[in-house]
């Protein structure tokens, strides 16, 4: 299976174009828009891809049990970047009231 | 079904990148989290699915829309200086990083060798084979990944809460 039909017959090759595409799309959510909720998204989609391409080479090294450790430990690193990412945007909107990244560029008032 | 599923994550990144209204382009992101999971369905590891959906969906997501509907902040802000050549400039490089990667892993002649040796269905991925391997070879990873949760935790409420 090579090329086109392990893309579209979901071989290795296929998942890993899947994560790469994923985390351009994660890339360029963080690049482009401006508000910090959606960038916060971005991030999270960038971790999935990395998911996607872990999780798919374990499955083609014969289901290896380590991956799926290291997969809940980018669950709980993504966690904790929630909890904290958001509470930073609810205190930049108290003090500026905004959203908007580009409206903080610096970090004094 | 793993075109299906590809398909269902990344029109749900793709939506989430363009849609204006904030609140949808959350859940955009939970369908293209929902793709993931299907595609981990397809991978033999209904575990990592489920997860997926009850830390992803269930919790992280919920959280942001929590926060979105809080702040009152549905559509993105008018935009005070425009970066038209900064937004090409990035829109460009990305398309170049993203074609150059798919060309190179579909021409990886090792890609190709692990894809056949490894085509057999390995047999589904079980908690009991997860909690042997993290409490025999990573406890102390486990230990510290709860530290970590916690530092987080106190963290979150020691940012939000306006006086301590």
């Amino acid at each position: 299976m090579t090329g086109m039909d392990a893309i579209l017959h979901g071989g290795l090759q296929g998942y890993l174009v899947v994560a790469l595409l994923l985390f351009g799309l994660g890339l360029a959510t963080v690049l482009l828009r401006r508000t910090l909720l959606l960038q916060f998204m971005g991030v999270e989609l960038m971790l999935n891809a990395a998911n996607v391409a872990l999780l798919a080479f374990a499955r083609f090294h014969g289901g290896d049990a380590q991956a799926m450790v290291f997969y809940l430990f980018i669950i709980a690193v993504a966690a904790c970047e929630a909890a904290i990412g958001l509470a930073l945007v609810i205190g930049l909107y108290r003090h500026r009231d905004t959203t908007d990244s580009d409206r903080a560029t610096s970090l004094k008032q | 079904m793993f075109i299906t599923f590809a398909l269902i994550t990344l029109l749900g990144a793709l939506g989430m990148l363009l849609q204006k209204n904030v609140v949808v382009a959350g859940l955009c992101m939970v369908a293209a989290f929902f793709g993931v999971a299907g595609l981990f369905v397809l991978l033999a590891n209904p575990v990592a699915a489920a997860l997926q959906i009850i830390v992803y969906t269930g919790a992280i997501m919920v959280l942001v829309l929590f926060v979105i509907m809080m702040l009152n902040s549905h559509e993105e802000e008018k935009a005070q200086v425009s970066h038209p050549v900064q937004r090409w400039l990035s829109v460009t490089l990305i398309a170049a990083l993203a074609f150059g990667a798919v060309k190179l892993v579909l021409g990886s002649k090792g890609l190709t060798a692990l894809a056949v040796t490894g085509a057999e269905m390995p047999q589904a991925m079980t908690l009991q084979k997860i909690g042997t391997t993290l409490f025999a070879d990573h406890l102390l990873g486990f230990e510290v990944a709860g530290l970590v949760l916690l530092a987080a935790m106190i963290g979150a409420v020691a940012l939000t809460k306006r006086n301590l």
